[in-house]
């Protein structure tokens, strides 16, 4: 058989359940804070809180986590991620001018005293209950560890539902700051027909903390989301992020993923065309350097016909750097003239750093167009010759390639994260030798 | 949407090699314990070191868990209910072909395999094996003048106990898979090639599996060495009858291959597939590796499997000698309930490694299809390179065509590069063909060849018409 | 233009060079003067190339004899990129595409090393864009070229004159132009030879490689030399072009038959 070498790092069995008990007990639910939206939550919470202590930390034997060292997790302390004192603008990122900021700590609303532009309010709260954990539902992923993770530990939800065309483009930021400890946060975004909205979520960390993220995101017909994750953390903190989006027809997604610096990040778009005929778009950038893991899972799945998909993940890893992608795409029989690209392109720069990178296809309808492709390479040597040979040094040059692969994603995500100067955040360290 | 319902409709063809042979068998009674593996290994007078090799994958096999990560839906085996040696009733193997049942030699006649002086194919040595042991080997005096052995395993065990201590077993360890470890307790026949120092075959060597009893299991296990710049071309065919039941053919192939040595590995595989509902055919599990062992050697696998109710079968390269070489060819076409879990691995270890793998998977009916595949490159393997494509061909809408690449690398100074594609035969291109007055049966077998033109290339000329016209024909049926 | 007083600019003396194994360059001897336009000429494979790119340092090929001097230093000890600075530039007959880096960006940059290396000031993003403009105009290329990635998509004769421009920009002293006139159309044919006759001036020199007259026609080499099997076989003035034009390149096996190296190269052009 295609036998793998396991993942060599794979936490202790007793250490990792006494790490997910003192988490558990940490974030015992209590009386929820005066004006937090709860929905459907506490139910989920409780059966997900017993499904954890059933299950477990993920087993590194499981496939789908085979590649992914649970290490840098159990090494976050088990306690709920103090909040400071005071939220507003970092001065230096302050928000894009006519971009609304709303800052992300999984316990104060973020709505609260914020004035909303049109179109954008909050969902009300019997919505929130009825439409909870649906998109996951249909996406299949309610089982999915990332997904229970965040369901046993979140009190709150952002529930957020967009009516018309937004104009303003929203920004929804998280920072752990030097803080230590466990931060869930969870949104439901309601895209209403011919919505549209742009949205960027940041993530940012420099303790040794632990971002638990689940979004789901409806998009009912012609609704339009632009959204894009801009992750940058340190060695010591970690991210894990599911993002379930369901597309429903002649709706387009347009989703962008750029994550550097975690010691561990693992990103988990799903993304359902639940009849087809939408189109779905999806970048990803990730950087990963001394001994950092990145690991981007995605899922597509066309449950209609006539859907389309432009899929374009990359990794730039060093030192003793990992790089996973692991992408499924299935195509079911009722996916007639589905349209689906799938392009991996890895760069390894150094002898220490690993590239692990597993395209899956699955499809059964015979009227369709699918094609994918994987690359792992160092960086092109006619390339950088031919930049030396117009007088370019060659670190130079091998930066402006690095620059040049990063950019046609990061040009992607929304407008306003240049504030963030994303280049500058993910790739910092990453000098190729 | 017409002609694709009419595309479906020609994919069905009776199996034009499901007759029994009517010869008195002699079998071992049915199930599988320690006895029944020395009885193997005394009926065909074995060394010790070979029992002891049987013994030692027995126990191993007995501590293994059948897999079932490749998702094949299959019943359960009973491996107490197959019997594990067949022979049809002769004296030992005959010098002469005169003297072989003239029932066998009529068997590969039909098959299209003559094996008689007059008949024989011109540039091909063949080595019948029927059920459990080798009939006849052609050419083996012409072979032998240039130093090269080829001749049934259990020969070889008696002839050549040498090679095969130093070499069976080598490639694929005894317990490599469940599969791989129960052949090497209980294997039967197969082939043995071995090319010395500097010499390359002058002729393409076959061997033709025929599985003829409906209760017993082939484990076949072919060994080809070709040592230093050394050089051979060697093809298998299989066919079996018709039985509502499963049989289970789970054969070992190993090649080795060292210093500039070259070893080309073809397989037109079309075992018994079982009926259009499913029912019968040839549970095909197969564990293939070649090693390069030495700087600059090179190994290519050519499949062409339309063939047996499940395929799973990864034809691979250990690529360890400096500047290897790997190559991996396939065309795999399933139809009505067929399941094909097939691909290859390609394992990076020495600098300067290269490997190509081109896969064509062609899905009908409510088959399934996948290809499977790992490249990997390791710390050491500097400068190496892998170049692979999978293409699939959907015909009709109900079969599925998965694509599994592993690609792994932690050599920056390597590199991967991997493209697959999914398709059905275009509306035009038919069209066009069919406007400049091509029927539309040829039509397709004209896509469908075409399609697989870059595998078919790699076969050795006189089987890439014949494997052109087994797609063809497999195509062939009623066009509405 | 040739003045026998003029400055040698870059001088070849018996190089030999390898791929991996392969000899390739076996002798060759060239001497280039300021104002000089030569032309090489040659078989296939004869290794025209691979005398350019080695001039310009690609790592693949290995010299195992001979010297280059560029202004009586030494041209093979400098990395790719001092060469291109110090004014050797290489217009590649296969010019790479590279998705990704802008193609203005790019030239920005590789011309501001140039111009520091020339004791010049870099130029910042308005006063190169205004360089850039002007220099279009050489080759008559779309300023739209300028926003796509180096090469991307170019078609043939487009990335030609991108490597004109580059040119333009550059400002070398030796411009060796790798079959740039193959891919151009007829009228792209005479502006970018007109653009390469107005950056010839008496301080700087070109080596035309090409295959056809047509080119000659436009640009009117001084010396026109015959490359085989990796030598310089013969060396004349503009009518060998039109000579080579009428006979073809048989009587070159004959020439390689007299020499010397008779055996070695008779080998050598079996294996081109
Ligand atoms: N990187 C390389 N690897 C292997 N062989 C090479 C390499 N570069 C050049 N060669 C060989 O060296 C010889 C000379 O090649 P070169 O490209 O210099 O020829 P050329 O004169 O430019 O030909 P053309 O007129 O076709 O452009 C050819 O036989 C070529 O195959
Ligand atoms: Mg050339």
């Amino acid at each position: 058989m295609v036998s793998l070498a396991m993942s060599p790092v794979t936490a202790p069995g007793s250490a990792s359940t006494a790490w997910l008990e003192s988490v558990l007990k940490a974030f015992e639910p209590s009386l929820p804070a005066p004006g937090a939206s709860l929905g459907g939550l506490p139910r989920r919470r409780s059966a997900a809180r017993d499904e954890l202590r059933r299950t477990g930390l993920p087993p590194t034997r499981q496939e789908a986590w085979r590649f992914t060292s649970l290490a840098p997790l159990i090494a976050v302390p088990p306690q709920v991620l103090p909040v400071p004192e005071l939220l507003g603008p970092k001065p230096d990122h302050p928000p894009a001018s006519g971009a609304l900021r709303l800052y992300w700590d999984g316990d104060r609303d973020p709505l609260a005293g914020m004035d909303l532009p049109e179109g954008l309010s909050r969902l009300e709260t019997g919505l929130q209950d009825s439409l909870l954990g649906t998109v996951l539902e249909v996406a299949g992923t309610t089982g999915s560890w990332l997904v229970r993770f965040n369901t046993a530990l979140a009190g709150q939800v952002l529930a957020l539902r967009v009516r018309g065309n937004v104009a303003v483009p929203l920004e929804l930021v998280s920072d752990c700051g030097q803080g230590s400890g466990v931060r869930p946060l969870r949104l439901l975004l309601v895209m209403e027909e011919d919505a549209s909205l742009d949205l960027l979520e940041v993530h940012r960390a420099a303790g040794t903390s632990l971002t638990s993220v689940l979004v789901e995101a409806q998009l009912a017909p012609r609704a339009r989301l632009r959204y894009g994750v801009l992750a940058q953390g340190t060695e010591s903190s970690c991210l894990l992020a599911h993002l379930a989006v369901s597309q429903a027809p002649a709706s387009e997604l347009d989703l962008t993923t750029a994550a550097g610096g975690w010691g561990l990040v693992r990103l988990e778009p799903a993304i359902i065309q639940v009849q087809g005929s939408a189109a779905t778009r999806l970048r990803g950038l990730q950087v990963s350097r001394d001994r950092q893991i990145a690991d981007l899972h995605s899922l597509v799945r066309f449950e209609g016909p006539n859907g389309q998909l432009d899929q374009l993940q990359k990794a730039v890893v060093d030192d003793a750097g990992r790089s996973v992608f692991h992408g499924a795409v299935q195509v079911p029989q009722a996916a007639q003239r589905t349209s689906a690209s799938q392009l991996s392109r890895n760069l390894l720069l150094s002898d220490r750093a690993r590239v692990d990178a597993i395209p899956q296809l699955e499809i059964v309808a015979d009227d369709v167009r699918c094609t994918h492709g994987a690359t792992v390479t160092r960086l092109q040597q006619e390339e950088l010759f031919y930049l030396r040979s117009r007088g370019l040094g060659a670190d130079q040059a091998a930066r402006l390639l690095l620059d040049g692969f990063c950019d046609e994603i990061l040009a992607s995500l929304p407008k306003s994260a240049s504030r963030w100067e994303p280049a500058n955040a993910l790739l910092r360290q990453a000098l190729p030798r | 949407m017409t002609s694709t319902a009419s595309v479906g409709d020609l994919v069905s063809q009776p199996y034009r090699y499901g007759f029994v042979t009517d010869i008195e068998t002699e079998k071992i009674a049915k199930g599988l314990n320690e006895d029944v593996v020395r009885l193997i290994s005394a009926k065909k007078h074995e060394p010790l070191f070979l029992l002891n090799f049987r013994l030692r994958a027995y126990a191993q096999w007995l501590q293994m868990e059948e897999p079932d990560w490749a998702s094949l839906g299959h019943g359960p085996i009973d491996y107490q209910e197959m019997i594990y040696y067949a022979a049809p009733k002769q004296q030992a193997k005959k010098a002469s072909l005169d003297e072989v049942d003239p029932k066998l030699l009529e068997t590969f006649d039909k098959l299209g395999i003559p094996l008689s002086e007059q008949k024989r194919l011109s540039n091909v040595a063949v080595d019948a094996v029927f059920d459990s042991v080798s009939i006849a080997t052609t050419y083996r005096e012409k072979l032998a003048e240039h130093g090269v052995i080829f001749c049934s395993i259990s020969e070889a065990v008696k002839d050549h106990p040498d090679l095969i201590e130093r070499y069976m077993g080598t490639v694929v360890p005894i317990n490599d898979n469940f599969f791989a470890a129960l052949n090497s307790a209980v294997f039967s026949d197969g082939s043995f090639v071995f090319i010395p120092k500097g010499v390359s075959c002058p002729m393409e060597l076959s061997t033709y599996f025929r599985i003829n009893s409906g209760d017993t299991g082939q484990f076949e296990r072919t060994l080809i060495v070709a040592e230093e710049a050394a050089s051979v071309s060697y093809l298998e065919g299989c066919t079996a009858p018709m039985f509502d039941t499963n049989q289970l053919h789970a054969a070992v192939v190993e090649l080795v291959a060292l210093d500039d040595a070259n070893i080309k590995y073809s397989t037109v595989q079309n075992w018994y597939a079982g009926d259009a509902k499913g029912v019968g055919g040839i549970y095909n599990f197969v564990t293939k590796r070649g090693h390069c062992r030495g700087a600059r050697s090179h190994i290519s696998w050519t499949q062409v499997e339309t063939g047996s109710a499940i395929t799973w079968k990864y034809p691979s390269c250990v690529l360890q000698g400096e500047d290897s070489s790997g190559e991996f060819y396939s065309v795999a076409l399933t139809n009505n309930l067929q399941q094909a879990d097939t691909g290859t691995k390609m394992i990076h270890v020495g600098p300067g490694t290269r490997s190509t793998i081109i896969s064509k998977g062609i899905s009908a009916g409510r088959s399934s299809n996948s290809y499977r595949g790992l490249v990997q490159i390791g710390a050491k393997a500097v400068g190496a390179r892998n170049y692979s494509q999978c293409d699939s061909m959907l015909i009709g809408d109900t079969a599925a065509a998965n694509t599994f690449p592993y690609l792994r690398s932690q050599q920056p100074d390597a590199s991967i590069e991997h493209e697959a594609s999914t398709c059905r035969i275009s509306e035009d291109q038919l069209f066009y063909l069919q406007s400049r007055g091509i029927g539309l049966e040829e039509s397709v077998s004209m896509m469908v060849s075409g399609f697989c033109r870059d595998v078919f290339n790699q076969l050795p000329m006189e089987f890439a018409a014949e494997a052109d016209k087994l797609l063809a024909l497999k195509l062939e049926g009623s066009v509405g | 233009m040739i003045r026998p007083d003029a400055p040698v600019l870059l001088e070849i003396r018996n190089l030999h060079a390898t791929v991996g194994d392969q000899p390739i360059l076996k002798g060759v001897d060239l001497t280039l003067r300021a104002g000089e336009i030569h032309a090489v000429m040659g078989r296939n494979g004869s290794g025209k190339s691979t005398l350019s790119k080695l001039l310009a340092g690609h790592p693949a090929y290995t010299v195992t004899a001979g010297t280059v001097r560029y202004r009586g230093d030494d041209l093979l000890a400098l990395a790719p990129e001092e060469r291109a600075r110090a004014g050797v530039f290489l217009g590649f007959q296969y010019p790479v595409e590279i998705p990704g880096v802008s193609n203005l960006e790019f030239l920005r940059v590789a011309t501001n090393a140039r111009r520091l290396a020339q004791g010049g000031e870099e130029l910042d993003t308005f006063a190169f864009e205004d360089l850039v403009c002007e220099r279009l105009k050489v080759v008559q290329m779309d300023p739209a070229f300028l926003e796509r990635s180096v090469n991307e998509g170019f078609s043939g004769g487009e990335k030609k004159r991108n490597e004109i421009l580059q040119m333009a920009l550059l400002d070398p002293l030796v411009a060796i132009l790798d079959e740039t006139d193959s891919g151009l159309d007829i009228d792209a044919l005479r502006i970018v030879s007109a653009g390469v006759n107005q950056l010839a001036t008496p301080d700087n020199c070109i080596l035309l490689i090409t295959h056809y007259q047509r080119l000659l026609d436009e640009i009117t080499p001084d010396f026109v030399h015959v490359m085989a099997a990796g030598r310089i076989l013969r060396t004349a003035g503009k009518e060998l072009a039109l000579e080579l034009e009428r006979r073809g390149y048989d009587w070159v096996d004959e020439g390689l038959a007299s020499s010397d190296h008779a055996e070695a190269d008779a080998t050598a052009l079996e294996v081109a």
